[in-house]
């Protein structure tokens, strides 16, 4: 490893430092749940229409989140936000659901039982993912 | 697919993760080593890829050939754009992103074996 030390993280941080981590989180459940519902739609979409659509909505809503977190500044963090509260929203009600109605959810998507096939990953990253957007809008404000 | 070299992608991922979450703990940035496990890493999903589509060429079908192939391909990316996007960050936290490559590396192919396997029943 090279002799210079890494620059602290400054107030001006939107995307870079730890949220740069968030991002390539967000950018792998972009491509596993676009992948994930991609093969779903297009193999088997007559037995389950609603958890699939879902699945495509979660895709779209990560490749979006990724988005807004990767470019930043004021409206790359509203998208954002717009994004990672549907999310979360996302998350509860399909986890729910998915519990409830079995029948309804077949197939694994994302989200089915607050993301358990991802290791629940998906229940944590939109709550980090806002504590991170009031992280930086504050810093911002502050400036 | 063997096991052997699902084994070694792993053992590479995971000490590459290694590696970034030690810059990351002692506040450095990404440095060579990081490169070099990235590549390795890189050339074993390969060799990989390239065994599993002869194999598919064959005649031989994993349980889910559609997904497998999304895993087989898709994993290719995830050092090279986990290494790209860590290089532009000149914080510690580029090696933050080096283990979620790393990490998503060593699950994946393990989720490749287990679709391979499925279909030896």
């Amino acid at each position: 490893m090279g002799e210079e030390r890494a620059a602290d993280a400054g107030p001006a941080a939107g995307t870079g430092g730890p949220g740069r981590v968030l991002v390539a989180v967000y950018a792998v459940f972009a491509l596993a749940a676009g992948a994930r519902a991609a093969v779903q739609l297009s193999t088997r979409f007559a037995e389950a229409p609603l958890a699939y659509l879902l699945s495509a909505v979660a895709a779209v809503v990560y490749v979006v989140a990724t988005v807004g977190l990767a470019r930043g500044g004021r409206a790359g963090r509203r998208v954002a936000f717009v994004a990672i509260t549907t999310e979360l929203v996302g998350v509860l009600v399909v986890g729910t659901l998915s519990i409830v109605d079995r029948a309804a959810f077949p197939d694994e998507t994302v989200w089915s039982v607050y993301g358990r096939g991802y290791g629940f990953v998906p229940l944590v990253l939109p709550v980090l993912g806002l504590l991170l957007l009031r992280r930086s809008a504050g810093s911002a404000t502050a400036r | 697919m063997s096991p052997v070299l699902v084994v070694a992608i792993t053992v590479v991922a995971v000490l590459l993760a290694l590696l970034g979450a030690a810059a990351t703990l002692v506040r450095r940035r990404i440095g060579l080593l990081h490169v070099a496990g990235t590549v390795v890493l890189e050339i074993l999903l390969l060799v990989q890829a390239a065994i599993a589509l002869l194999a598919l060429a064959g005649g031989e079908r994993p349980a889910e050939t559609a997904t497998f192939l999304g895993y087989l391909l898709g994993v290719l990316l995830v050092p090279v754009a986990g290494l790209l996007w860590a290089r532009t960050e000149p914080t510690r936290w580029a090696g933050g992103v080096i283990v979620v490559a790393g990490l998503v590396v060593a699950v994946m192919a393990w989720r490749l074996l287990q679709l391979w396997e499925a279909a030896r029943g």
